[in-house]
């Protein structure tokens, strides 16, 4: 079986080794950006979008908010899983990510199971992955 | 103008626990034991400002064996393979979510910096015309950490746009 792909993207390098720990864990194969800019470059060159991308919301160059946008205005990645995970927390900023396209929302600090937790709600666990 | 802020030791205690619980000490093995002592040594900070409804600086501080610590239980490393750079990354990340929870407490229109790692003590870099309002002080496995607040003592007249 083809593993799933997700695009880990947050300017602190810490917060991607967290993610990608888990989102491997979960059988995806795991690609790193930096910044929403560094994320939108490394998808215009993939032939295969990957099905989630977890993106901070403050980042230099491009941040999350931006790059939710730029994403959903774009057909070839439509079917992406936009999570975005952020110590953002106030209402009307979750309101604005998911208006602007963002499927899920993860505020930070959060344990792994929470993010599991949320991942499988969006049909990203596949059965015993997470063993 | 900045605003009476409303985050209190408890809400900063609150906070440190999540950030224990969801990376630090996930099984709730080793949490920070309070001193209440606002002059503990630390020889690592980082640190977030926050610009807006409210001025001033969030600071995460410890000794270098409790950033190490951290880094390792952060990364799900061993404690001999953290680097500085693993350091640096946790303790900056650690102000991140710690300042960005403290922002989410605040009146709309504050505004969070990307956050500063120095690796030198919480002394060597205090923060002009501030005062410390409000933190969290104690042991971490024996050794020191702290988080504080300090708001800026003068009005913020040309930022929070």
């Amino acid at each position: 079986m083809t593993p799933m792909r997700a695009m880990v993207i947050d300017d602190s390098r810490a917060m991607r080794m967290i993610l990608k720990r888990i989102v491997t864990k979960l059988n995806f194969e795991a690609v790193e950006a930096g910044d929403g800019k560094e994320a939108m470059d490394l998808l215009a060159d993939m032939t295969e979008v990957p099905e989630l991308a977890l993106i901070d919301w403050n980042m230099p160059n491009m941040n999350g908010l931006e790059f939710v946008t730029k994403v959903r205005a774009d057909p070839r990645l439509r079917e992406m899983t936009l999570v975005m995970v952020t110590t953002e927390s106030e209402q009307s900023q979750i309101v604005r990510a998911l208006a602007a396209g963002a499927h899920e929302y993860v505020i930070k600090p959060f344990t792994e199971g929470a993010m599991i937790e949320k991942l499988a709600l969006l049909g990203l666990v596949p059965t015993g992955a997470n063993s | 103008m900045s605003v009476e802020v409303e985050v209190d030791e408890s809400d900063l205690a609150e906070m440190v626990e999540q950030v224990w619980e969801s990376y630090l000490d996930p099984e709730g093995v080793s949490p920070l034991i309070p001193t209440y002592d606002e002059n503990q040594p630390s020889e690592v900070h980082s640190s977030v400002s926050i610009t807006g409804s409210w001025t001033g600086h969030v600071v995460y501080a410890s000794s270098r064996a409790a950033a190490q610590r951290a880094a390792a239980a952060f990364l799900a490393m061993e404690l001999e393979e953290v680097s500085e750079e693993d350091i640096s990354d946790t303790l900056g990340e650690l102000a991140n979510i710690v300042g960005g929870n403290v922002k989410a407490m605040l009146p709309p229109g504050a505004q969070l910096s990307l956050p500063q790692v120095v690796l030198a003590p919480e002394a060597s870099a205090r923060f002009p015309n501030t005062e410390r309002i409000s933190g969290v002080y104690g042991m971490w496995e024996g050794e020191p950490v702290s988080i504080s607040m300090w708001q800026s003592s003068t009005d913020n007249k040309e930022e929070g746009a």
